[in-house]
């Protein structure tokens, strides 16, 4: 009975270290090959503690933890602004490094590690037996669950998927990824320290190759067998993979060290297995959440949207593991998804018909023509080559200005300045008042001032609902704080900022592909959700990078139609657009850049009467 | 620590510049591989174990003369090279677009794994295995002794680093790996095949790894895991230096890496000088985030479109 007991334990111990590193890994796409350093952090602090200290096991337990997180902090910083090979490298040292340590220093035992960790108790209780300890590891296992559940499944979690699809568009939305990152790094470093002092508990030993490498491959094994961004695939994936052990022993009746080696061959087929086959693994990502929104949006609207409702849809709208290539979940989407060829369907798709929604309703009060957004003498140089020179910009409520000039005058450069993707050399920025040059990228956004891309930059695996509600400001459950202690009044928020979305995906005349992963629409379509991701935003300042291009000539009138009426609602827009057709509809006012500088601004009949911008840009004789 | 004389210094600096020497071999074939193909080729590890455990027993069980086991050797860990990128590498990068470069290290992963626990499986009595057919002999020349393996290793790793300098400047064979380098999609269009020139790369990568392997196992033995330590050996020379960097500069960087190990000796204890590598790469990776930043937004995009070509 012990005997089984212990494997029960040992299921536990690797279902913390596997949803910890899922949402790591799986929900933030992070990639860390360390994270059995980071066990090794909360092992290693108990061991020393209880045999220098004489601390017990919940003592160690809590400053293991403490430790960890600390280490997840140290290897959090470096590697905020890396992408993934950097992280695989950066994670790689860390292993290396901490069990190096680990090895060389002689207060912790060297190659030996601490030994003789015998004699821990909890209240008074002693764990000698593996049933002894069975109780402590189902609470650390059920409370690890539980916080990974709440910060995964939650607008906590929307957000770190949107870090994992792409950070610079997460960034323009107001989302301060950097805070999120470390948060994320030392709270999941902290619960592999927690599976480190249980796994201390069970072996009785602190030593270098309890925490190795093939630790942290094998909590990697079980976060991609049982499926990235799904938890019950990662509990299902460690009570598989550590059940490997008895199977291999008892069913086929190898020796313990032929068991051990078949076991990690067993690992190692796993991943590539895995990898070809099932590169979303076991359990793909959230089915559950998105069925739950496209019943809730046929409530809404009254029927049930028929496509939605196949479960392969399903499984494509929820988005696989990041290894799911685009191309497939296009496939899933398009195959089962019978398309009305009805007046407005266009080469197969439906054209959206924008829709007069509450949301969009509202007008501010304050006068028209007012300078929001007051540029002065902004430049910025990149080695020799002047992107922006004394720019000065003035942009004015409930009008549209628009900035034009050739490919490369700098038109994008200077969204980039204005917005803090790229700080500037000289000159300030202005909005309502407030100077917010030198801010970064999520603090502008969150003081008013949105922006799109030129590529889009839609945030492919997440449903075009998600990437709406992702822009929706003010929501307290993408904050650590109220996610966990105002849970009542996160989930009253969340049902508003659904709704909220869901008006203007109806807006931009895309409700019906609410639940679709938005990766999987048309480029046309792909540009009014990031349209209404930018609307959601509320800002009062909207940079829109290039809105029209790109798209068929239908789309560009859907597109237009609702820029004009995000003016007449009196917000305050700025176009960068080389159709000559849309500046001219729109643009009450025009900048005309060359080489990073404006040398010409009026309105359009002005700037296309000059004879010389005629001639050289317009190509108007 | 050593103390610090002249002597110990100079024999310090040649320690440092025959393991500098290695790592520069090692960071040439891996970052030849992972920069023109893109593959985060982790199993280097296993074509580097093989290539000595071949040696191995092509010297003591068939009896083969030192030099072709090593050939030999390092020629089986080609052919693995070559077999991983065909069966496994190419198909998952035709799935998996713009996440190949995941996909594709935690299948290498895998693979490594595998590798590493069916040769323990194989050579289950014996934790590691000597090399033979190797009179190894201590050359003095006061004050510094070397052995005749570090003297054979440095000479044979230079020339095969010059041959690859060599052949990546001036043959046919160099410009089509650098056109492949830069631009897979174009180098098609030239009449390039990159499919061809992957399989080419890493049968070179795995080849110049197996050279390594075989001399280190010489100097110890061969074990299922000796592949690690060197694998991380040659991901810092190839991150230091940058992948796109000449096969001579990347052997600079490895000798100034041996070096700094290698000296760091003379202010740290011996146990502590390990550390002293990783703990640049760490601190290079993690202080110079916009530099690096800068780098990736030249790699990325072409280790992008990389994934998806074949």
């Amino acid at each position: 009975m012990e005997l089984q007991i212990n494997y029960v334990n040992q299921i536990l111990i690797f279902v913390i270290f596997a949803a910890s590193l899922n949402l790591l890994m799986g929900y933030m796409g992070q990639v860390s090959v360390a994270h059995g350093a980071f066990g090794a952090f909360g092992g290693y602090a108990l061991a020393y503690l209880f045999l220098h200290q004489g601390f017990n096991t919940l003592e160690g337990l809590g400053v293991g933890l403490a430790v960890a997180a600390l280490g997840g902090l140290v290897v959090g910083f470096p590697a905020l602004r890396l992408t993934t090979e950097w992280l695989i490298l950066l994670t790689l040292a860390a292993q290396i490094i901490v069990i190096a340590l680990a090895q060389t220093s002689s207060s912790f035992g060297g190659t030996y590690g601490l030994q003789n960790v015998a004699g821990l108790s909890v209240f008074g209780h002693k764990l000698l037996q593996p049933s002894d300890m069975l109780p402590l590891f189902i609470a650390c296992a059920v409370i690890t669950l539980l916080l990974c559940w709440r910060m995964g499944e939650s607008p906590y979690g929307r957000v770190l998927r949107g870090i994992r699809e792409d950070e610079l568009a997460c960034r323009a939305l107001g989302k301060n990824v950097y805070s999120y990152k470390l948060a994320v790094f030392s709270i999941t470093a902290a619960m592999a320290g927690v599976a480190g002092v249980l796994l201390v508990v069970t072996n009785q030993i602190a030593s270098p190759p309890l925490f190795s490498f093939d630790l942290s491959t094998t909590i990697v094994a079980m976060v991609i067998f049982g499926g990235m961004g799904n938890l019950i695939g990662s509990v299902i994936g460690a009570t598989v993979l550590v059940l490997l052990t008895p199977f291999f022993e008892n069913v086929l009746s190898f020796d313990a060290q032929k068991a051990s080696l078949w076991r990690l061959v067993a690992y190692g087929i796993v991943l590539v297995a895995v990898m070809m086959l099932r590169p979303q693994g076991l359990l793909p990502e959230g089915a559950a959440p998105i069925r739950w929104t496209s019943n809730k949006l046929a409530r809404l609207r009254g029927r049930r949207p028929a496509a939605v409702a196949t479960p392969a849809v399903a499984a494509a709208a929820s988005g696989d593991g990041p290894p799911l290539p685009a191309e497939a979940a296009h496939g899933a989407f398009r195959d089962p998804t019978p398309i009305a060829a009805d007046e407005h369907s266009l080469a197969g798709v439906r054209l959206p018909t924008p829709a007069s929604v509450a949301v969009a309703e509202r007008h501010d009060p304050r006068p028209v023509g007012e300078p929001v957004l007051q540029v002065t003498g902004l430049s910025k140089r990149f080695g020799g080559i002047v992107a922006a020179e004394g720019l000065d910009i003035e942009l004015r409520r409930g009008t549209i200005t628009a900035l034009v000039g050739p490919n490369g005058a700098g038109k994008t450069t200077v969204y980039n300045l204005l917005t803090g993707a790229i700080a500037p050399d000289r000159g300030t920025v202005i909005l309502n008042g407030e100077d917010i040059s030198g801010l970064r990228p999520d603090q502008v956004a969150l003081r008013g001032m949105a922006r799109s891309f030129q590529d889009v930059r839609v945030f492919p695996r997440l449903s075009s609902l998600q990437n709406v509600m992702l822009a929706v400001p003010d929501q307290p459950g993408e904050h650590l704080g109220p996610l966990f202690f105002r849970m009542a009044h996160s989930r009253q928020v969340e049902r508003q900022v659904r709704d909220r979305a869901l008006e203007w995906l109806h807006f931009v005349g895309l409700d019906e592909f609410a639940a679709y992963p938005a990766g999987a629409l048309a480029f046309g379509q792909q540009k009014l959700v990031a349209l209404a991701r930018v609307l959601a935003s509320e800002a009062d300042v909207l940079l829109l990078d290039e809105p029209a291009s790109g798209i068929d000539q239908q789309w560009v009138d859907v597109m237009l139609t609702l820029i004009e009426r995000m003016r007449d609602q009196g917000r305050t827009v700025c176009i960068v657009e080389h159709n000559l057709h849309v500046v001219g509809r729109l643009a009450d006012h025009v900048y005309f850049m060359e080489l990073g500088r404006i040398t010409a601004q009026g309105t359009f009949e002005e700037l296309t009467g000059e004879k010389r911008l005629a001639e050289a840009y317009f190509g108007i004789a | 620590m050593t103390e610090f004389t002249v002597s110990n210094f100079l024999q310090l600096t040649v320690n440092g510049l025959v393991n500098g020497t290695e790592y520069g071999l090692l960071g040439l074939a891996f970052g030849l591989i992972l920069g023109v193909t893109g593959r985060f080729h982790f199993a280097f590890t296993f074509t580097y174990a093989i290539s000595a455990y071949i040696a191995s027993v092509a010297t003591i069980g068939w009896g083969f003369p030192y030099w072709v086991a090593m050939v030999v050797g390092a020629l089986v860990g080609a052919v693995c090279g070559v077999i991983m990128e065909l069966l496994v590498y190419r198909p998952l990068a035709a799935r998996a677009g713009a996440y190949a470069l995941l996909t594709i290290f935690v299948a290498s992963l895998g693979l490594a794994i595998i590798g590493r626990n069916v040769i323990s499986l194989y050579w289950i009595s014996s934790a590691s295995l000597q090399i033979g057919d190797f009179t190894n002999k201590g050359i003095n020349i006061s004050p510094i002794t070397v052995s005749k393996l570090h003297i054979d290793m440095v000479a044979a790793s230079w020339f095969l680093i010059i041959v690859m300098a060599v052949v990546l400047r001036y043959t046919m064979l160099g410009r089509m790996i650098r056109a492949v380098r830069v631009n897979p999609e174009m180098s098609l269009a030239v009449g390039v095949n990159p499919g061809a020139i992957y399989l080419v790369v890493f049968a070179i990568g795995s080849f110049l790894g197996g050279v390594g392997a075989v001399f280190e196992a010489t100097d110890t033995a061969a074990t299922p895991d000796m592949g690690f330590n060197p694998l991380f050996y040659a991901l810092t020379v190839a991150f230091l230096a940058g992948l796109a960097t000449s096969p001579l500069l990347m052997g600079g960087i490895g000798l100034g890496l041996g070096l700094v190990e290698s000296w760091s000796n003379l202010v740290l204890s011996l146990q502590w000088t390990q550390l002293v590598v990783f703990g640049i790469l760490f601190v290079y990776v993690a202080l110079r985030p916009v530099r690096v930043m800068a780098m990736l937004q030249r790699v990325l995009p072409s280790l992008r479109t990389r994934a998806m070509a074949r």
